[in-house]
C-alpha cells in the first residue's frame, strides 16, 4: 500500500484535527482569520475546534498547553515540564530581566508607544542601553516615529512577543496602571516630599 | 563565590551573579567589549562578594584588594555615566530643568507608578516563564518570495525620500514656449513648404530646440509632414494634405 492509498482511507479529519496540525508546526501565535485561511474552516467550526482543543490541552491534563496569546493562537509546552524540556534542550532559562527593563517595559506598556528620551525622563536615569537590550530581546520595537519632536525620535511600543511571553493576547489585558497603586501610598509620597523625605523606593537604581 | 590565593591578583576570582557566572576578569572584558550591560551588573552585590570571600593575611592580599578597589571604581563610574541622563539641549543653552515641588509630585507619582507596573510584570513574566513554542521553522521553498528586511527598508527609503533636484543655474529664463512656435510654424506652412533652417535661421539654441518639439508635435497631431531625404540633411516641413 502507498502513502497516498493509505491517506485515502484516512477518515476526513475533524475541524479539531485541522488546527491541531496548523497550530502544532507554528513558532508564532496564528490569529484568527490566518487560522480559518489555512484550514479552511468557518467562524463557528473553527470556534468549536478550539474549544475541544482547550478542553484536550488544559494544563491540568497534557504537557502541551492552548494559549490565546498576542492576538492569535499557540501550542506550547506545559511550564509544569518545563525542566525537562531545557534538559533536552541543553539550554537553561533565560537569565530573568533586571529591574530596570522591567521598567522600561512597564513604561512602553502603560505610556507608549514613546520616544527614549520620554522613557529615560520618567525613570530619572538615561535608559538608552536598557532599550537596546529590549530590543535585542524582541520585547520592545520601533513602533512609529514622533514627527513633532526634534529630529523625528523613533517611538517604543511592546512586541507581540512581549504579548506571549506575558500571557497575554492584547494590552487591554493588564491592569490599568491607577490600579497598581493606592491612593494611600500616592499621599504618603507627597507627605515625605513634603517634609523633605526621599520615598525609599523613588528614584532609586539598583546600583 | 570562591577566592582561591593561588596565581597572580584576581585571575583565580571568580563570580557568581544573576547574570554572569565566571572569572572576575572575564566578567571585564564582557562589559568593555559590550557583550554584558553594565547596569545589569549588580555592583554592590559584587563588592559584598569580594570583601566577604577575601582571606586576611593572605600573600598578595593587598595587591589584589588594590586591584579590585581599581576595577570596581572604574566599574562605578562606568555605571554611573551609563544611567546618567542625557542632557536635553534646549534653545536657552541647555540649563538643567527646574521642577516646581507640584511638577516634582506629578513626576513622582508617575515613576512610583510605573514601578509598581514593573514589579506586576515581573510576576506575570515570572508566572509565564517555561512556555516554549513549537521548534518547526518553516525550510524556504523552492521559487517562493523571500523578503529580507534589510531590503524592503532600503526599497521603502527609496521610494519615500525625496530626490535631489538637479541643479538649473545654468539654464537660462525661458523665453518662448511650445505654443508660440507652434503658431509661428503654421504660419509659414499657410505660404507652402518650408525648411527647418529657414524657419530657425535667426534663432538661438534654445528657441532652435523648442522649434522641432513643436514641428514634431504638429507632426504628430497630423497637421504636418516632415521631410528628410538622407540623414543629417535638409530637414523639410510640409503641411498636411
Amino acid at each position: 500500500m502507498t502513502e497516498g492509498e493509505s491517506n485515502q482511507s484516512l477518515p476526513e479529519p475533524l475541524p479539531e484535527h485541522l488546527l491541531e496540525a496548523v497550530l502544532l508546526v507554528s513558532a508564532t501565535p496564528i490569529n484568527s482569520p490566518d487560522l480559518s485561511s489555512a484550514t479552511g474552516l468557518s467562524t463557528q467550526e473553527m470556534q468549536a475546534g478550539l474549544v475541544v482543543l482547550a478542553e484536550r490541552y488544559a494544563p491540568e491534563t497534557s504537557g502541551i498547553v492552548l494559549r490565546n496569546v498576542a492576538g492569535g493562537y499557540q501550542l506550547s509546552t506545559n511550564p509544569s515540564c518545563s525542566a525537562a524540556v531545557e534538559r533536552f534542550r541543553a539550554e537553561a532559562r533565560p537569565a530573568p530581566l533586571s529591574g530596570a527593563a522591567h521598567e522600561v517595559m512597564a513604561c512602553a506598556l502603560y505610556l507608549g508607544p514613546l520616544t527614549r528620551g520620554a522613557v529615560s525622563r520618567v525613570r530619572g536615569v538615561n535608559s538608552d542601553a536598557v532599550v537596546r537590550s529590549l530590543i535585542e530581546r524582541h520585547l520592545l520595537a520601533e513602533v512609529g516615529t514622533d514627527h513633532d519632536a526634534p529630529g523625528s525620535p523613533a517611538l517604543l511600543g511592546v512586541t507581540d512577543e512581549f504579548l506571549a511571553a506575558t500571557g497575554t493576547s492584547s494590552v487591554d489585558d493588564f491592569p490599568s496602571i491607577g490600579s497598581l497603586v493606592t491612593q494611600e501610598e500616592l499621599a504618603r509620597v507627597r507627605d515625605r516630599l513634603a517634609s523633605g523625605t526621599v520615598p525609599p523606593d523613588a528614584g532609586s537604581e539598583p546600583a | 563565590m570562591t577566592f582561591e590565593p593561588a596565581g597572580r591578583s584576581l585571575s583565580d576570582f571568580t563570580v557568581e551573579l544573576e547574570v554572569y557566572s565566571g572569572p572576575y576578569e572575564w566578567l571585564l572584558a564582557l562589559i568593555l567589549k559590550d557583550e554584558l550591560e553594565i547596569f545589569e551588573v549588580p555592583l554592590r552585590e559584587l563588592v559584598g562578594s569580594y570583601l566577604g570571600s577575601r582571606e586576611q593575611g593572605a600573600a598578595g592580599g593587598l595587591e589584589r584588594d588594590t586591584d579590585f578597589a581599581g576595577s570596581a571604581a572604574a566599574l562605578i563610574l562606568l555605571k554611573s555615566r551609563t544611567l546618567s541622563p542625557a542632557l536635553d539641549v534646549e534653545a536657552d543653552g541647555g540649563e538643567e530643568e527646574s521642577l516646581s515641588p507640584e511638577e516634582l509630585v506629578e513626576r513622582l507619582t508617575e515613576y512610583l507608578k510605573i514601578r509598581r507596573a514593573a514589579e506586576r510584570l515581573r510576576e506575570i513574566l515570572a508566572f509565564n516563564a517555561g512556555h516554549y513554542p513549537s521548534a518547526h521553522t518553516l525550510p524556504p521553498r523552492p521559487g517562493r518570495l523571500r523578503i529580507k528586511p534589510d531590503r524592503v527598508t532600503l526599497a521603502a527609503r527609496q521610494t519615500f525620500s525625496r530626490l535631489v533636484e538637479p541643479p538649473v543655474r545654468h539654464l537660462g529664463p525661458i523665453t518662448v514656449t511650445l505654443q508660440e512656435l507652434a503658431g509661428m510654424i503654421r504660419v509659414a506652412l499657410a505660404r507652402g513648404p518650408v525648411s527647418y533652417e529657414t524657419l530657425t535661421r535667426d534663432m538661438d539654441r534654445l528657441n532652435r530646440a523648442v522649434t522641432f518639439a513643436a514641428a514634431l508635435s504638429l507632426a504628430q497631431e497630423g497637421r504636418l509632414t516632415l521631410a528628410q531625404t538622407e540623414p543629417l540633411g535638409p530637414l523639410t516641413l510640409r503641411p498636411s494634405t
